[in-house]
């Protein structure tokens, strides 16, 4: 067991090591990038965001209503579901007493 | 409440709040929030709903626990439910437009901080009356008392303290566009709590029953 993790450290190693020697040889491709821009010196602030970075409002309107929708429904649906547990108990037990 | 006049209010409060997005819709913008504002057509009235259901549960907890009514102890238990409800609404609906409105979700104000404190006072009485075994009644209703008297403080937290939330003035001063979606707003919600109310209350009632059944049941064995 000690002699095969020993072979996979090795065998892990010299790979990389052989990564390591291709990645030196090959010559770096130029990259096609655009010219580099000069580092900003300062931060300009503005009053407003432009209209283009602004939140969307429509999603979190759509979201809301969405929410109390969902929540509301969920309500009445587990309402309705422990309404029908209680009255097949209750009619169960009125059975059972008459009988 | 009859069954004729329960099917009135659960077809009104649907005919509501089908016709409520459209009044919405029509509704004029706010001038610096914008779309955005029209989810308080859906978070004031929720807000109005919770402390309804607080005040309702507070004052049947009392009931209950000078009186000893079983009757009150159901409508403050189908209270509190009620209260968890519309204040999950509204500290839902709140956060969605205050991200839009102050660039923030949530703000550890005292309007904000507290409506989330009497929330949970309400989840707990909700967690009290399901774990808390014999005498969890009475205890339920003293922290439904506590989670009422809250109420008012909340209310006019945002005339006293500095918050960022609008404060009660806004209502009163709305404009004729928006005056009469916001009323049918709260008009539709009422509504709705007072059809959820019955059916919770139908609810507690048939428990009740079954709860009598059963220790008939017992009482009956016992005797042979």
């Amino acid at each position: 067991m000690k002699r095969r993790v020993l072979l996979v450290c090795v065998c892990a190693l010299g790979l990389l090591a052989g990564l390591r020697m291709d990645a030196r040889q090959q010559p770096q491709a130029a990259p096609a990038t655009q010219p580099p821009q000069a580092a900003q010196s300062e931060f300009v602030p503005v009053k407003d965001l432009p209209a283009a970075e602004q939140m969307p409002a429509g999603p979190l309107v759509l979201g809301a209503y969405g929410f109390m929708w969902a929540v509301v429904l969920l309500y009445v649906f587990l309402l309705s579901r422990r309404l029908r547990a209680v009255q097949k108990d209750i009619d169960a037990l009125k059975a059972q007493t008459r009988n | 409440m009859s069954p004729r006049t329960f099917s009135l209010v659960i077809v009104a409060a649907v005919a509501g709040f089908l016709a409520a997005p459209f009044l919405i819709a029509a509704a004029p913008y706010e001038s610096t929030m914008g779309l955005v504002q029209k989810i308080f057509y859906f978070h004031a009235p929720s807000g109005m709903m919770m402390f309804l259901a607080a005040f309702l549960s507070g004052g049947a907890g009392a009931v209950y626990l000078f009186k000893g009514r079983p009757a009150a102890d159901r409508l403050g238990l189908a209270a509190a439910e009620l209260t968890v409800l519309f204040g999950l609404i509204v500290l839902v609906t709140g956060p969605l437009w205050a991200r839009k409105a102050w660039g923030v979700w949530w703000q550890w104000d005292f309007r904000l901080t507290s409506s989330l404190l009497v929330w949970m006072v309400f989840v707990a009485y909700l967690l009290v009356r399901k774990y808390g075994g014999p005498g969890s009644d009475k205890l339920a209703a003293v922290v439904a008392l506590f989670g009422a008297a809250n109420v008012p403080f909340v209310y006019v937290s945002v005339n006293v303290w500095r918050t960022l939330h609008p404060k009660t003035t806004v209502v009163p001063s709305l404009g004729p566009g928006m005056r009469e979606p916001f009323w049918f707003s709260v008009l539709i919600f009422l509504l709705l709590f007072v059809a959820l109310l019955t059916v919770r209350l139908r609810l507690a009632a048939q428990q009740a029953e079954l709860e009598s059944l059963y220790r008939d049941l017992d009482e009956g064995s016992v005797g042979v």
